[in-house]
């Protein structure tokens, strides 16, 4: 059995194509699901007991629930009900609407951090509600919400890889086809794993110099 | 036989560039209690724990039952103990923390009775017949089977002198075990301490009990910044202070007693 | 949608809990194995832990399985794909929990330590008898959230060919054309078991000896 890696690299412009899905498809769904998350969380904490109780429905379902099968269930599924959706556009819809159970948990956390006291004293200077969460809420609890943000956007990361089970050419996907194209497999997964760990080491460096310089910036 | 318990000779320790302990040279008397006193960063806690080896000092040296501490003297000077060497002669020491350092995770009587389990190896129905009779001597016997949580300060600081006992050491060195306590709970342990003085162990105490130090000291010591000022009976050092440091600290802690008395 | 179907996807999950169950607890043991070895004071060995917590947290759990699935063979190891699963998701879950059993280690407080040097424990019976506890203790709340991510990613061992809840789900789905039904139960089936773990785990919190005081 011989062991050669070179095959796989030797594709390198198509890893890269790969490499270049899973990012945008990183990148874009942590977008979405920290607006949705913030969204939700929001929409919880002022839309009164009915509104927390319904979102708290969906939100307690995702997170109880494996992505995998979420995925299962919106690509396979979703046909049935007329949402024909391409891999791409369900592996998107699918970590967005998953990481956004997640970090609507983490503004949760992060708006009952605050003091009611600040939010009374907006309030009494005159600060709209929505002046009131940009201004005062939002960056106080920055840094709290900022280590579990960056934690989850990693999560995210990694369960891109499974969306490669749902048929999107991410860099899963792409990489252990060379594999199996060229007889390689063993090699293409070592170089996937390689690949991956870079990845969310340079994203925990990139988390941690912004932890620092977020830190700096807060007077308490 | 006339050495004394623990003899300290030329002592010193710093932290940092802080001078804790300066020179120290003490003897203590075997049978006796021995009071450490002083104001709050005087050094005496420190000097305890180096006793124990919790600490190591930066000169001088401690000899337990004349055994040097922490370290052996040797034909090419002096080496440091290996941990089963240093665990010989710690065994011949039992000690109780200020903060009373129980294991949250066992019972009463599985504090007491671990390290006669784990060290002395002894089976487990042995050790715990062994841990409920110390239990009993400080009249806990009946709280054994609760959980540190459960007990309150002056159970808890009672269970760890039964600890403390467990393993028969000849000395025991107590860590100011009072002053995590609430002022009613103080008088329980003070009275189990009181009881192991009469039956003759050998004590050294780090208090501020005042009180305590007069009417069970055999010797009393006071320690300021790092230095042992006096060091004599308790008549000698409360009847007719002339220290003005002395004076000053006694002052303090005789006017809070007053103050707790009204 | 038929009873029938949906006793065949609870039976699967008997599967699913089993290995789970399994490889939190063979996981724990290895975390706490790698905590000692972080704690020893020697640097190859802490250097070792510190690789090993690194690539497991920092690769796919399914590049993990796929990696162990198709290594062992071409190493001359062949293993049933149940005990490649836990041996996957135990290595995974080792790593995580060893990260939360840090923090454990490094609460317990420093006079616990001393007490246990001054009843003559040794340093490997104040590992065992003192650290260990009180760092389980203190993380036992991260142990039930690691369970239940641990359930949840179980989800994965489809893939070394082991046939649990979500795999189950995929052939029923497939000769069914039913998906949505399918995966739905499947779905309801996974948060009731996550359900309970949290609900026991809550309980047993309670029943649970006191942590040490501050």
């Amino acid at each position: 059995m011989s062991f050669d890696i070179a095959v796989i690299l030797a594709k390198g412009p198509q890893i890269l194509a790969g490499l270049g899905v899973t990012i945008l498809i990183w990148v874009a769904g942590t977008f979405f699901a920290v607006i949705l998350g913030f969204i939700v969380a929001t929409a919880r904490r002022y839309g009164g007991p009915l509104v927390n109780l319904v979102l708290a429905i969906p939100v307690e379902v995702l997170r109880g629930t494996p992505f995998l099968v979420q995925i299962f269930l919106l690509y396979f599924g979703g046909p049935y009900i007329g949402l024909r959706l391409d891999p791409i556009a369900a592996g998107l819809l699918g970590l967005s609407v998953y990481g956004a159970a997640y970090y609507s948990e983490i503004f949760r956390a992060g708006y009952l951090s605050v003091p009611p006291g600040h939010v009374e004293a907006a309030e009494c200077v005159g600060f709209s509600r929505l002046q009131t969460i940009l201004f005062i809420l939002l960056p106080e609890m920055a840094l709290l919400v900022l280590p579990p943000s960056m934690n989850m956007a990693i999560i995210l990361l990694k369960d891109t890889a499974l969306l490669s089970l749902i048929t999107v050419p991410e860099m899963t996907m792409t990489v252990s086809a060379i594999g199996s194209q060229q007889y390689a497999f063993v090699e293409s997964i070592v170089v996937l794993a390689l690949v991956y760990w870079g990845l969310v080491e340079v994203a925990n460096w990139l988390g941690r110099i912004t932890e620092r310089k977020i830190a700096k910036l807060s007077v308490t | 036989m006339t050495e004394s318990a623990i003899s300290i000779r030329n002592l010193s320790k710093q932290f940092g560039d802080t001078l804790v302990l300066r020179d120290i040279n003490l003897e203590v008397p075997r049978g006796q209690v021995s009071c450490l006193i002083g104001p709050s960063g005087s050094g005496k806690s420190t000097l305890l724990r180096c006793m124990a080896f919790l600490e190591e000092a930066n000169a001088g040296t401690i000899l337990i039952e004349g055994e040097p501490m922490g370290f052996v003297e040797g034909p090419n000077g002096r080496r440091k103990q290996t941990p089963a060497e240093l665990r010989k002669t710690r065994s011949r020491i039992g000690m109780v923390f200020q903060q009373f350092n129980l294991w949250p995770h066992m019972t009463a009587l599985g504090n007491v009775s671990a390290s006669l389990r784990r060290v002395r190896r002894m089976p487990r129905r042995e050790a715990e017949e062994k841990a409920m009779a110390q239990l009993e001597k400080v009249d806990l016997k009946e709280r054994a089977h609760h959980y540190p949580s459960q007990l309150s300060g002056g159970q808890q600081q009672r269970v760890a002198i039964a600890r403390a006992l467990a393993l028969d050491p000849t000395i025991m060195l107590f860590d100011e075990p009072t002053s995590a306590l609430d002022p009613e709970l103080t008088g329980e342990v003070l009275n189990v301490m009181r009881a192991l003085a009469e039956e003759g162990m050998t004590m050294v105490v780090v208090t501020h009990e005042i009180g305590f130090a007069a009417s069970v000291g055999h010797k009393v010591c006071f320690l300021d910044h790092g230095k042992l000022l006096f060091h004599d009976t308790p008549e000698k050092v409360f009847a007719a202070p002339r220290n003005p440091r002395l004076e000053q600290f006694l002052d303090t802690y005789l006017d809070r007693g007053a103050f707790l008395v009204q | 949608m038929t009873w029938y179907l949906f006793q065949l996807l609870l039976q699967a999950s008997l599967m699913t809990i089993f290995v789970s169950a399994i490889s939190i607890l063979a996981g724990l043991v290895l975390a706490v194995f790698l905590s000692a070895l972080r704690m020893s004071g020697n640097r190859w060995m802490y250097g070792g832990a510190g690789l090993f917590i690194s690539f497991f947290r920092g690769v796919p759990l399914l590049v993990q399985l796929l990696l162990i699935f198709n290594l062992l063979p071409v190493i001359g190891i062949t293993l049933p794909s149940l005990a490649t699963a836990i041996i996957g998701l135990s290595l995974s879950t080792a790593a995580y929990q060893a990260e939360n059993l840090r923090g454990g280690f490094e609460g317990v407080p420093i006079g616990l330590i001393e007490s246990a040097e001054m009843a003559g424990f040794s340093r490997v019976q104040t590992f065992i008898h003192i650290r260990t506890p009180i760092a389980l203790r203190m993380t036992f709340p991260a142990l039930v959230n690691e369970a239940i991510l641990i359930l949840k990613a179980s989800s994965l061992v489809s893939v070394v060919g082991l046939v649990e809840l979500t795999k189950m789900a995929q052939n029923l789905a497939a000769s069914t054309y039913q998906p949505l039904p399918i995966f739905a139960s499947a779905g309801l089936i996974y948060l009731v078991i996550n359900l309970i773990v949290a609900f026991a785990a809550r309980r047993a919190e309670d029943a649970l000896p006191g942590l040490p005081a501050k």
